[in-house]
């Protein structure tokens, strides 16, 4: 058996695991500054596609292009839900505010999804554009425009997520509160602007994550349970690895999976992940999210 | 969470004792009679899922509300239970053994996964059996495509009043257990729990046992729910009872009657069933997405769910002068 | 200048101040004092609006601060050096000081106020670029008074700046308190070390269960044999070899 099946496998797991990566990070910052573990990611990641999927159905908007309008959008949409939905947990403390952060994401994600299904119908749609059956072809194994572009960006953004982090006022801020909320405050930093603003970007995240979704492989009104678990699958492999530790992990998800389809085959792809997750879960009893 | 103990208070004061007790057997009784009085089938069918829905929410409540463990893979218990049923059922066991056998099945593989996963703080818990449910879901799905129908014998004899006084006595039995949790003695071990687990924990509470009572009994009336389920699908996709969904609307039909309280899950399922059917004809998918936003309100102003709502409305009429 | 009237303020059930009362006056450097779990944490928390309190107000100036966030608090002037520092550990102290000029006042002139601070601490400029986490129990007290400083504070809250650092340290850093003071920054401070506390403050207040217990000048406090002994612990002599 030649190699190059095997590479192009393993080169897919890589594109898909930037996805993986692209959708964590959001996800993994929420969770990371403001304790909340939102459970809808996923579903705002299947708005952020079909955001696209409209701007490029309707008015021809290329994907990528899209992300310049989807992404101040969807920033907003975060605004709106973290002002009506989350505000309200985040005075509460510890077990209680995660629990009921749990429980309103969960009645959030099936309000999207269902609303979804009644304006979108539940089919599947993706965006094809002039370049989707275009690609490279190095040494015999295939690169997708679209998945290679999918990776880049992703890339792209996450690097960009990270220096924000690292050298903005604003990010520096976000990472005080993530450390110490309190602290922050005591220093003067405006703690629930940060929350606000923190979970706006999580939603954005999510959205753009969403639009190379849209581009690269398809979305549909269920596909939010799906991503949210690869999300938090991520995370958990990430642990403490932050921005940077959530795309490496993304990565690595997307090579095992790929890795275990010679094994058991694709139709179990999902289950490798989730049956990984329930082991690190298990196997770091003490936590994986070192809070004070 | 306060309020939902005093909710679960008033439920069990002493001076109700007389007319509670007289109520519930009446609703009984009358739901006991409605298969006498009329054979239509959408009647008959609703009223099942009405009572599907309360052994399935009261199930998740046991857990969920009682011992404060957010289980999202309920679904997981409940397929479990359809598939062990329908497999020994259409193999020719007796239907009886069958669906007992659907619970026990249920019963251990929670106890299999709960001895582990009980580790797990609270919203890892969540994740856990989150990936665990749909790691079930799509296996099953894999290893079982085919859609499984019920022998030719067992459809030409199908009795939905079977079916029917199955449901209900499977709901009267998951309350009468959840009831009975209540008055136990290890029900002050399991509310503990659902406070402050380390606060527990250092009055020689012990956690995993009392998580582990809760776990059984939920996962032994969602598993036997499953039953209900097979005994009553003429056919369906073996996945079917594991999707998810399942889980959800037990979450959910739980908290918008009251979580934590024991007539809580009636009033949700009853409700729930309603609204699905008022608005079947007309918006198919509202009914989740008022649920929805129900859902969010209970969680975010009323904790106490409806019993909660019902009784403040009590309270405030009570409180209105007389002649005014 | 900060005035705190009949504060209440409870954790959870339970009930940690009771009808507090005090006064800090412009430029002055007061003490509060007291045994563990007296509530002069919970009282410094309150006043910088980390915790809410259930009854009573707190004016600066005249103006009801009580129901301010934080963030307002900081801009007002009032930063407070909290118990155990609760420094960035995994930023540099340079982020760390950086983040404590977060407000717009401060902003402006974080610039200036980051070399003042460098002036006053020099080993903060050598060790900017270090993690916060790397410095030594000292040199991290340092930081987080820096952090206080950059927000060009007029009242500063220290919360027992002294707990766990070697003698000298301690007289050190209650140097520059001296100094700060000087230069015109209000102090309040809690101290469990109450000599070292009367040494620069003027007057002092003693807490217990969550209420105020005694109050005067430092020479009163230690002249009263009944409070020294039941609040300030140890008798002179003693304390001199601390």
């Amino acid at each position: 058996m030649s190699a190059e099946p095997i590479i192009q496998i393993l080169v897919f797991g890589l594109f898909v695991g930037g996805l993986y990566g692209m959708a964590a990070v959001g996800l993994s910052l929420v969770f990371g500054v403001m304790n909340i573990l939102n459970t809808a990611h996923g579903e705002l990641l299947m708005l952020g596609g079909y955001a696209s999927f409209w701007l490029f159905t309707l008015w021809g908007i290329d994907p990528f292009v899209s992300l310049l309008i989807c992404g101040p959008l969807l920033f907003g949409l975060g605004l709106l839900l973290n002002a009506g939905l989350f505000r309200h947990v985040s005075r509460l403390d510890g077990e209680s505010k995660i629990k009921n952060s749990l429980l309103i994401s969960f009645g959030l994600s099936l309000i999207l999804q269902n609303l979804a299904i009644q304006f979108w119908s539940a089919d599947e749609r993706a965006i094809t554009t002039a370049y989707s059956g275009l690609g490279a072809n190095l040494l015999g194994i295939a690169f997708p425009f679209t998945r290679l572009a999918g990776l880049l960006a992703a890339l792209f953004a996450i690097l960009a997520l990270h220096l924000f982090l690292q050298r903005t006022y604003v990010g520096k801020a976000i990472r005080a509160t993530a450390l110490d909320w309190e602290a922050a405050a005591m220093a003067g930093v405006d703690v629930q602007r940060i929350y606000a603003i923190t979970f706006a970007l999580g939603t954005a995240l999510a959205g753009i994550a969403g639009t190379l979704v849209s581009l690269g492989y398809s979305i549909a009104p269920s596909i939010g349970l799906a991503w949210t678990l690869k999300a938090l699958i991520v995370v958990v492999l990430a642990g403490m690895g932050g921005i940077l530790g959530a795309l490496g992990a993304g990565l690595l998800l997307g090579l095992a999976e790929a890795i275990s389809t010679f094994a058991v085959g694709p139709a179990y792809r999902e289950v490798v992940g989730l049956a990984l997750f329930i082991l690190v879960l298990l196997l770091r009893p003490q936590g994986l999210f070192k809070r004070r | 969470m306060a309020s939902v103990a005093a909710a679960l208070g008033r439920w069990a004061a002493p001076r109700r004792e007389i007319v509670r007790p007289v109520l519930v057997a009446i609703a009984i009784a009358a739901a006991a009679v409605v298969p006498l009085l009329t054979s239509r089938p959408d009647a008959l069918n609703m009223l099942f899922l009405v009572f599907l829905y309360i052994a399935l929410g009261q199930s998740w409540n046991i857990l969920g509300g009682f011992a404060g463990q957010i289980n999202l893979g309920h679904a997981a218990f409940f397929g479990t239970g359809a598939l062990v049923t329908r497999s020994l059922w259409a193999k020719g066991v007796p239907f009886a053994a069958a669906f007992l056998a659907g619970g026990l099945a249920a019963l251990i593989f929670a106890l299999v996964i709960g001895v582990p996963t009980f580790r797990l703080r609270g919203v890892y818990f969540a994740m856990g059996t989150l990936a665990l449910a749909e790691g079930l879901y799509i296996t099953v799905g894999n290893l079982l495509p085919g859609i499984s129908t019920l022998p030719l014998e067992l459809i030409v004899h199908y009795d939905l009043g079977a079916r029917y006084y199955l449901a209900l006595a499977l709901a009267v039995a998951t309350m009468l257990a959840a009831r009975a949790l209540l008055r136990s003695r290890a029900s002050l071990g399991i509310l503990a729990v659902r406070e402050d687990e380390e606060a527990a924990a250092a009055t020689g509470v012990d956690p995993v046992l009392h998580k582990l009572l809760a776990l059984a009994l939920s996962s032994l009336f969602a598993g036997l729910a499953g039953g209900a389920f097979a005994y009553h699908e003429v056919s369906y996709y073996p996945n079917n009872p594991f999707n998810l969904v399942w889980g959800f609307d037990a979450i959910v039909i739980a908290f918008v009657g009251g979580v934590g309280t024991l007539i809580g899950p009636v009033i949700g399922a009853v409700f729930y069933t309603l609204v699905r059917e008022e608005l079947a004809l007309t918006l198919v998918q509202a009914h989740q997405e008022i649920f929805g936003l129900l859902f969010i309100g209970v969680v975010l102003l009323l904790p106490g769910g409806l019993v909660d709502a019902w009784g403040r409305v009590r309270r405030a009429m009570r409180r209105t002068p007389r002649g005014s | 200048m900060l005035t705190v009237h009949e504060l209440d303020a409870s954790h959870g059930d339970l009930q940690a101040l009771w009808q507090v009362s005090l006064t800090v006056e412009d430029g002055e450097i007061v003490a509060l004092l007291g045994p563990n779990g007296a509530g002069k944490t919970t009282l410094l928390r309150t006043i910088a609006g980390v915790h809410r309190p259930t009854a009573g107000h707190i004016m600066l100036h005249g103006n009801p601060i009580d129901q301010l966030p934080p963030h307002r608090i900081v801009e007002a002037g009032v930063v407070l050096v909290p118990e155990g520092r609760r420094l960035f550990s995994t930023m540099t102290v340079l982020e760390n000081l950086e983040m404590g000029a977060y407000t717009g006042r401060a902003r402006k002139e974080r610039a200036q106020t980051l070399r003042s601070v460098y002036d006053t601490f020099p080993i903060l400029a050598e060790r900017h670029g270090q993690l916060a986490a790397s410095l030594s129990g000292g040199q991290q007290q340092m930081l987080a008074i820096g952090r206080a400083l950059m927000a060009l504070p007029r009242l500063l809250l220290l919360d027992e700046p002294s707990l766990g650092l070697a003698p000298l340290v301690v007289q050190s850093i209650f140097d520059v308190i001296g100094t700060l003071n000087r230069r015109g920054v209000t102090v309040l401070l809690v101290e469990q070390n109450a000599y070292m506390a009367l040494e620069v403050a003027a007057h002092a207040y003693v807490m217990e269960q969550g209420r105020i217990a005694a109050y005067g000048s430092g020479d009163e406090l230690l002249r009263d044999d009944r409070i020294r002994q039941a609040y300030l612990g140890y008798g002179p002599a003693e304390a001199a070899t601390l």
